[in-house]
């Protein structure tokens, strides 16, 4: 498509879905990602960035003895990161620690801090709160959120408090407001529920249906970005769910993925199955859109493309996808085929 | 120097001596030397001799540093001659003088002897004028009485003849009356007004009550023949001038009269809603144009005549009356355009209008004529350019109203047997809605540009902006009507009903598909067009500039209706292909994968699939052309054959290869590697059948494939995917109806349908595939039941 290859590659084993930023890691841009195969030993990859930005690096090869379907990185820990694994028929999830001497070590070993042992259906996803310490942990199964309370040392997780959702609604998916430690969104299949979580209570819902992600704008209080299988992405602003803000085209097939710019306002990287990572530039906030409805006004022709750039140099589906929060112009992409694309989108940051 | 002395000399010989005697006389008579003029600084040394403030020394010392012995000589010489002269003329000076002094002397003497003997002459002349007056008194005394008596004869003679006119009065009148001499009998009557007002009520109260019998006649027949209609408009006019003398109280007349106007104006209004009626009854097209000739030649035109001459009449009858009568004429011009409005709310062709305007201009041209003070031309030039506008706005809207009842007739055949075409018939009837719609409209206003009408004619060159707006405003909304049929676009309040009652999800689904293609006909087929006929007669225009609407511009019409037709497309791409993927997810989450029962036969889903894919492909087939692109689409040519040779290769070695999982699990992702290549799904979409009915088909397969991947499977619930995706192609191939299409429809299914077994096969434990003569039975029974359900 458009542009060259530019992306630094790095391949694992393994099909896999899921890749993280280590945030905690504030002196090396580094990613950690998990393969997904159902009859092979599965790892975990800690990959960083070379000083030089050139190449990747494994830093780590952990085995797991599971296939992974989310992963994420503890937000004040670089060691620490949570999976959700599944054996094929039954689902866990789990807080890991990287051992302290792996560099030394042929065959290094996972250290298990904590199981999330309450879940008896398909787990989703393990949620940091994303904006920095906080001893709590929420994990998303079909049914049920858990509140869990970490404790690191002690090595235990505790359920703090759990809500089931209506038996009609299988959660899907969540996102955890980094404004608001109390805020937690979460997908089903017909809407979007946001949660307090000092009473456990649904305190207000986009009636959305097929949302496959949901992320906040690390920037702006009270926007939340949604992936839609078919109907592309739609930018909400959370006090007024009824219509969004804005509406972007999405993929050409399900758009699986999407996430914020922790730094840029409105630059969001969504990624899909038609094997592309799209990059949009889509200010949300009521400023901005006054301003470009006063460019539309003056020139209805020359209306601004949101999409910045679409990569679309993959073989498969796009599952995977994390800025980097150190250098928050670069991002990493993973393939279904086991591909990890690092790229930087400095060159369209420039343009602006 | 020397020169200047000899110049000085040969030049003024004789008018220095004239100068220096007048000079000096003047200096004798004139004593005060200020005001002298002062001689130029260059004779200074030699004029100054004559001035009071000559200095001898000084003149001496320049003279002799001046001149040299010879000038001094000459000076000298001169000097003497001129002092000479001096003497002379100052003797003759005394001379002349004492002379005058000697004759005055004389005549004083003279006069001292003759003014003696005047004082008894005087007294005498005094005596005799005394004794003249005195004689003048007595005559004056004498005739005094007689006549004071002449002079109070004369008065009585004068009152007696008044007296008798007041007693001859009434005959007088009656005799005016006989012979309708007004004019005298009005003027006799106020003559002798004053009399009556002084004596009516005691001597002259007979010949008062007379003389009044005979005024109020008079004012009688005065009014009946102001009322009258045959009377002559002079005539009538004098009688107002009459009555107005006789103190009749002329205004309410007039307010009458007025009144009288304005009922003739209603009637003349109601004449008009008749003609209007009729016009609008006879909307046969062959009939509009003549209806229009006769009527108002008969009817109207001849009540608006009426009205003219009775307006000139009145202005003549009322010469101060114009600002009601521009009032009145103007209301005539509003009430007539808000016919025409009333006409043009309710949808009228533009022969009609231009009839109804052609009237109006008629009876204002003939107004203007009696009334050029209204400007009644400007002022339903204004009016019109209002109403025309309204009619540009509103046939506007009519065509947009035609093109969404073209399009909205669909749901009104909702038997199956119409619906087969029920797409194909909304989008030739919205083509033609579109087309000739547009075309007719242009049409109808090259009419009214043609016309040579005067109003029109004025109006030309907003016309012409009014239709080029007209037609940017109109696609841009016929673009958001489409966007609002297609259900992409949240509708707004008022439209609300249109879009949720009326039409049905099915028929919604196909709309976007006409909307679409419609799209593409409006951009490459209607646009240029209409630019073309709008270029053709309607250029020009600019009558003002464009700050709150847009010229036509075809370029950003066709740009805006390529990207909604793009829009549309996809959209009714997504909405299909959303139907498939709420089938496939209630599929997927339903059944335990991992627990799954050994396949007993295609799964019913696959029939609501193949029927979803059907609709498509019945839509499809009615709206878009067959497309020319059996292989140009594929990246790789050696496609085809390969896929088929894959799948072979497929079954084959997964029949052989059950204990070998780890190496054909690496074989499988590098053999769906090997085919997707830029897997074809996400070029554009063309708007042909097979682009569409592709894309969707693979969109449909893409989402298969990522729901498998969500799952994990057991052997029999991979076998189940196995024999349903067996069954989906086996379908297909009987689809094929051209050899040609072969390589088209392999394309189509077989990868796709590849990729989901594959992604089958590595989201199960244990994938072995079902054994091909049994895969084979369980398509064939499930096809002979499918083929027995249809028949």
């Amino acid at each position: 498509m458009q542009g060259g290859y530019s992306g630094i590659g790095y391949g694992l084993k393994y099909q896999s879905r899921c890749i993280s930023d280590v945030k905690a890691d504030t002196d090396h841009t580094s990613f950690i990602t998990g393969t997904l195969s159902l009859r092979e030993e599965n790892e975990v990859h800690l990959i960083r960035l070379s000083s030089g930005g050139t190449e990747l690096i494994c830093e780590g090869l952990f085995s797991h003895s599971n296939e992974i379907w989310d992963l994420a990185s503890c937000p004040f820990d670089q060691r620490i990161f949570s999976t959700v694994f599944s054996n094929g028929e039954s689902y866990g999830a789990a807080i890991w620690q990287i051992p302290e001497l792996y560099g030394q070590l042929n065959s290094p070993q996972l250290e298990r801090i904590a199981s999330l042992d309450e879940h008896v259906g398909k787990i989703s996803c393990v949620l940091w709160w994303p904006s920095g310490r906080h001893d709590k942990l929420i994990s998303i199964d079909d049914e049920n959120l858990f509140l869990w309370t970490l404790d690191c040392s002690k090595k235990a997780a505790q359920v703090q408090s759990k809500q089931s959702s209506s038996m009609l609604h299988y959660l899907s998916g969540g996102a955890w407001d980094p404004h608001d430690i109390n805020a937690v969104a979460t997908t089903c299949e017909s809407s979007v529920q946001f949660w307090d979580l000092r009473t456990m209570k649904k305190t207000n819902a986009i009636e959305r249906a097929h949302i496959r992600n949901a992320n906040y704008d690390m920037k702006n209080n009270h926007i939340l970005v949604t992936a839609e299988d078919e109907s592309g992405i739609h930018i909400w602003d959370i006090r007024k769910p009824k219509i969004p803000v804005k509406e972007l085209p999405g993929h050409t097939h399900w758009t699986w993925v999407v996430t914020c710019n922790p730094e840029y306002d409105g630059l969001i990287l969504s990624a899909g199955t038609d094997s592309t990572v799209n990059l949009w530039m889509a200010p949300a906030s009521a400023e901005d859109e006054a301003t470009s409805e006063r460019l539309i006004a003056e020139s209805p022709t020359q209306q601004a493309d949101p999409l910045l750039n679409s990569y679309g140099d993959y073989e498969d589906s796009v599952y995977g996808l994390a800025w980097s929060s150190r250098e928050p112009w670069i991002f990493a992409s993973l393939s279904y085929d086991g591909r990890v694309v690092v790229e930087s989108v400095k060159p369209f940051l420039s343009r602006k | 120097m020397v020169e200047r002395e000899k110049t000085r000399n040969d030049d003024v010989p004789l008018d220095d001596k004239a100068k220096r005697m007048r000079d000096l006389l003047s200096s004798f008579y004139n004593p005060d030397h200020s005001s002298a003029p002062k001689p130029p600084s260059d004779y200074e040394n030699l004029d100054a001799i004559n001035s009071t403030s000559f200095d001898p020394d000084h003149y001496m010392n320049v003279l002799v540093q001046k001149s040299n012995l010879e000038g001094l000589l000459r000076r000298h010489v001169e000097m003497a001659a001129e002092i000479k002269n001096l003497d002379t003329d100052l003797q003759m000076l005394v001379y002349e003088n004492y002379n005058k002094f000697i004759s005055a002397t004389d005549a004083i003497k003279w006069m001292k002897s003759n003014i003696v003997g005047m004082q008894a002459n005087m007294e005498q002349l005094l005596d005799k004028i005394m004794s003249v007056q005195s004689r003048s008194d007595g005559v004056n005394t004498s005739l005094f009485e007689k006549r004071e008596h002449i002079e109070k004869l004369h008065r009585t003679r004068n009152l007696l003849r008044k007296v008798q006119f007041i007693y001859d009065l009434p005959a007088r009148l009656s005799k005016c009356i006989k012979s309708e001499a007004y004019a005298d009998a009005v003027k006799f009557y106020t003559g002798a007004m004053p009399i009556f007002k002084a004596y009516g009520d005691s001597s002259f109260q007979d010949c008062k009550r007379a003389s009044e019998e005979a005024i109020v006649i008079i004012v009688k027949n005065l009014q009946a023949k102001l009322f009258s209609d045959s009377e002559s408009i002079q005539a009538r006019a004098e009688a107002a001038v009459l009555l107005k003398q006789l103190d009749f109280p002329v205004d309410s007349l007039q307010a009458k009269l007025l009144e009288k106007l304005e009922q003739s104006l209603g009637d003349l209004q109601l004449k008009t809603v008749r003609i209007e009626n009729i016009l609008l009854e006879s909307n046969d097209p062959s009939k509009q144009g003549k209806a229009f000739e006769s009527i108002p030649s008969t009817g109207h035109e001849v009540s608006v005549h009426g009205f003219a001459e009775a307006i000139r009449a009145y202005r003549v009858i009322f010469p101060d009356s114009e600002s009601q009568l521009i009032k009145l004429a103007q209301n005539l011009v509003i009430k007539h355009f808000e016919m025409i409005e009333q006409c043009v709310k309710s949808r009228i062709s533009s022969a009609n209008f231009l009839g109804a305007l052609r009237t109006i201009w008629t009876d204002v041209l003939l107004m203007d004529e009696v009334l050029s003070e209204a400007a009644l031309p400007d002022f339903s030039l204004e009016a019109g350019q209002v109403t025309v506008k309204k009619y540009v706005a509103s046939t506007f809207t009519y065509l947009l109203q035609d093109i969404s009842d073209a399009l909205l007739k669909v749901k009104v055949s909702p038997n199956e047997a119409a619906e087969e075409h029920a797409l194909k018939l909304a989008l030739e009837a919205s083509k033609k809605a579109v087309l000739q719609g547009s075309m007719d409209l242009l049409l109808d206003f090259r009419q009214l540009l043609d016309d040579d009408l005067g109003l029109l004619v004025k109006l030309r060159e907003f016309i012409v902006d009014w239709v080029q707006e007209g037609f940017q405003d109109f696609f841009r909304a016929l673009d958001d009507r489409f966007l609002l049929l297609s259900g992409r676009k949240n509708p707004s309040s008022q439209d609300q009903v249109l879009s949720e009652g009326a039409l049905g999800e099915k028929v919604l689904v196909g709309i976007a598909l006409v909307l679409a293609q419609l799209s593409v006909f409006i951009e490459q087929t209607a646009t240029p067009r209409i630019s073309e006929e709008i270029a053709a007669s309607f250029s020009g225009g600019g009558a003002r500039d464009y700050e709150n609407g847009h010229a036509f511009a075809s370029g950003e019409i066709c740009q805006i209706f390529r990207s909604s037709a793009e829009k549309l497309l996809h959209h009714y791409i997504n909405m299909r292909t959303q139907r498939v993927s709420t089938l496939l997810r209630k599929r997927f989450t339903t059944p335990n994968w991992v627990k799954h029962k050994e396949p007993r036969e295609v799964h019913m889903f696959v029939d609501l699939f193949v029927q979803e894919l059907r609709a498509v492909q019945s839509e499809v087939k009615q709206i878009l052309p067959v497309g020319l692109m059996r292989k140009h689409h594929r990246s790789d040519s050696n496609g085809s054959t390969n896929s088929s040779r894959s799948n072979a290769l497929l079954d084959d070695r997964m029949s052989r290869s059950n204990t070998q999982k780890g190496r054909s699990q690496l074989l499988e992702t590098h053999l769906a590697k090997l085919f997707k290549q830029k897997v074809e799904i996400f070029t554009k979409v063309e708007y042909t059948q097979e682009s569409v009915e592709t894309t969707i088909v693979k969109l449909c397969l893409k989402s298969l494939q990522e729901f498998v991947r969500l799952k994990t499977f057991n052997r029999s619930g991979f076998q189940q995917i196995q024999l349903d995706v067996q069954f989906l192609r086996t379908i297909s191939r009987e689809n094929i109806e051209v050899e040609d299409a072969i390589d088209f429809y392999l394309t189509r299914y077989e990868l796709r349908s590849f990729h989901v077994i594959v992604a089958a096969s590595e989201r199960c434990f244990d994938p072995v595939p079902l054994e091909p003569p049994i895969l084979d039975k369980l398509v064939q029974v499930k096809l002979a039941r499918s083929k027995e359900q249809s028949k």
